[in-house]
């Protein structure tokens, strides 16, 4: 089952930010959008998740996402937007439990209930759940929002059809404890059948975790493919405008990406 | 922890019981209240229940206290607490519209709307022809006052929809500049008005439930209750708006859908109201407000909530409004202002650090 675009284009006025881009996720691996800033990721993922208008075509699991209601869209995937605020004194439990509000988790409040509780449970904020959204820190913060966007999404599969977590961004504002349990939930999630896809800013994160990788400059989809594969000195360094050297250690394989002097 | 009145486990940070506990609470004090409205109390107890009970072919009760009961207490009563809900529930769903809990349920321009309508038909309903006069009867004040509400908010809600999406920010933006020519408009017709004229339209823009009677109310009524039905389409769709209207799309929700429901049953219930009774402020901002610290601010418990309270404050104001001048009556809109600008200033002054960010 595939999460695909093609065709994607985005223009503001005469400017082009997304210039017939083609995508593919697949259901069980981690798929990460990456490229240097300004180079279209973000708007990418909002044509994706349906938020921006675009030219091109989104299809989820086969099905053409345009004539989906946004209710139906919501069944299929959850979005994780790169920063949020929340309007009103609202607690843990309660944003949280936004992630039910379109009633499409389950017809059983006691089922809802379960479902919050583990996806707090799983981000690491148990015991937060009185706290007010408003007085977490800022990877407090992150990780709340996560668990609403799980719960909207719980089960990686449903009916046969896998579901889709989209992420912008996730550990951009987190310490590498908590970049590293973000991704690894991630991880998860696509293991047992769901498929995630992640906007990175992080190489070596995405190196580590990511199955694919789609590598954007200037609007345009330069490479895409394993991180073994994408990730060369030649295609990072041009498109990123920065020489970097990507390295190969002998114990896991994965490639590392290491920036070098730009003089 | 908060007593629960439903769960048989509380979560930990669940305010769902407490809401409904207090919902509870409120319920009996809006009875008690209306019981004391009525003249329980104050007429003897006997008679005032004896007149309630007859109506129904319990017991027996004097024509008098049967009309004073029925025929001048019970449809103001009833007014101001159907009035005191509306606004109430309309204020909530106005801050959840605009994501601010400072937003009043005038700002989707119905209240600058109906004061010009208000304000035309005093001044200049003399020169309607006779059979426009004779149809509308008494009523030109309040049938202008509702006509000039929905017709603005119509005017901001097309200003601010383009390709069928409403803009809610252009929508306030626009508003002032509506407010401000309707305003201008009705500073020219007060200009002209004469002495007699000004001294209606002073006391229609401070509201009151005085002038309360079943016939207005039987009209009025259903069109304030619109704002009351609306509540459970509103209540989720508000919820998830709380973190913007693309994350509330991402969560499922039709967001335009929402959106039109909200301004216009708003729009509905707040001209009605104001048609009746004229400007009442205060009461849709301070109402939510109060609910919101005490119980959090999950829509589908904030809405009841703030209908049984608004309709328990407005009460509360017509029965000061009675009392403290008596035989004289001040008018409710003087009354809720004096307890309302002074709460909204501390809410500023306790928000302030919020505000600043």
């Amino acid at each position: 089952m595939l999460y695909e675009g093609r065709g994607i284009t985005v223009s503001y006025g005469t400017r082009t930010v997304l210039d017939r881009v083609d995508f593919a996720a697949r259901a069980g691996e981690v798929t990460a959008i990456v490229g240097p800033n300004g180079s279209g990721k973000t708007t990418l993922l909002r044509s994706l998740s349906g938020e921006a208008a675009h030219a091109g075509q989104v299809h989820i699991n086969g099905q053409d996402a345009e004539a989906m209601s946004a209710r139906e869209r919501a069944l299929h995937r959850a979005v994780l937007p790169q920063s949020g605020s929340i309007a009103f004194p609202f607690n843990v439990l309660e944003l949280v439990r936004l992630g039910l509000v379109a009633g499409l988790a389950s017809a059983d409040p006691g089922e809802g209930d379960r479902i919050v509780l583990a996806a707090i449970a799983r981000v690491g904020l148990k015991g937060c759940e009185a706290r007010m959204v408003q007085e977490l820190s800022g990877g407090e913060r992150q990780r709340a929002q996560l668990a609403r966007v799980l719960v909207q999404i719980w089960q990686p599969v449903l009916a046969g059809q896998p579901r889709w977590l989209m992420l912008d961004e996730p550990v951009s504002a987190l310490d590498i404890r908590h970049q590293l349990t973000i991704m690894r939930l991630s991880q998860d999630y696509a293991r047992a059948g769901g498929g995630v896809i992640a906007v990175m800013h992080d190489l070596n994160l995405t190196a580590m975790f990511a199955d694919r990788v789609s590598l954007l400059y200037a609007g345009k989809l330069q490479r895409s493919g394993a991180p073994s594969e994408v990730f060369n000195d030649r295609d990072l360094s041009a498109c990123y405008n920065c020489p970097v050297r990507v390295n190969t250690p002998p114990d896991n394989g994965g490639p590392w990406v290491l920036p070098q002097s730009m003089v | 922890m908060p007593s629960s009145a439903t769960a048989a486990a509380p979560l930990a940070g669940d305010r769902r019981g407490r809401a409904a506990a207090l919902r509870v609470l409120l319920l009996a004090v809006l009875g008690v209240m209306a019981l004391l409205a009525l003249g329980w109390g104050a007429a003897g107890d006997t008679r005032v229940l004896a007149a309630l009970t007859a109506r129904f072919g319990v017991g027996e009760a004097s024509v008098r206290d049967m009309t004073i009961v029925w025929d001048i207490r019970m449809p103001r009563v009833l007014t101001a607490m159907l009035v005191g809900a509306g606004l109430a529930v309309s204020g909530a769903v106005m801050q959840g519209l605009f994501r601010n809990p400072l937003a009043d349920p005038g700002l989707v321009g119905v209240s600058a709307g109906a004061g010009f309508g208000a304000v035309a038909a005093i001044v200049l309903g003399g020169f309607l022809p006779a059979a426009v006069l004779g149809w509308v009867g008494g009523y030109l004040v309040p049938f202008a006052a509702f006509l000039g509400g929905w017709a603005s908010t119509l005017i901001l809600y097309a200003i601010a929809t383009r390709g069928g999406r409403t803009s809610v920010a252009t929508m306030l933006l626009a508003g002032i500049a509506l407010g401000a020519l309707t305003g201008a408009l009705t500073g020219f017709i007060v200009y002209r008005a004469t002495d007699d004229q000004l001294r209606d339209l002073t006391f229609w823009g401070m509201g009151s439930v005085a002038g309360a009677t079943w016939a207005k109310l039987l009209t009025a009524g259903p069109i304030i209750a619109v704002g009351l039905i609306a509540m459970p389409v509103l209540s989720r769709p508000l919820d998830a708006l709380a973190l913007g209207e693309s994350v509330a799309a991402h969560l499922g929700i039709d967001t335009q859908a929402m959106k039109r429901i909200a301004i216009l049953s708003v729009a509905l219930s707040v001209g009605a109201s104001v048609a009746i009774t004229g400007g009442i402020g205060f009461v849709g901002i301070v109402v939510p407000h109060i609910l919101r610290l005490v119980q959090g601010p999950e829509h589908r418990n904030l809405l009841p909530n703030c209908a049984v309270l608004g309709a328990i404050v407005l009460l509360a104001a017509d029965m000061v409004s009675r009392t403290v001048v008596a035989p004289a009556e001040l008018p409710i809109g003087i009354v809720t202002a004096t307890m309302g600008g002074p709460f909204f200033l501390w809410i500023l002054l306790k928000n302030r650090r919020i505000l600043d960010i």
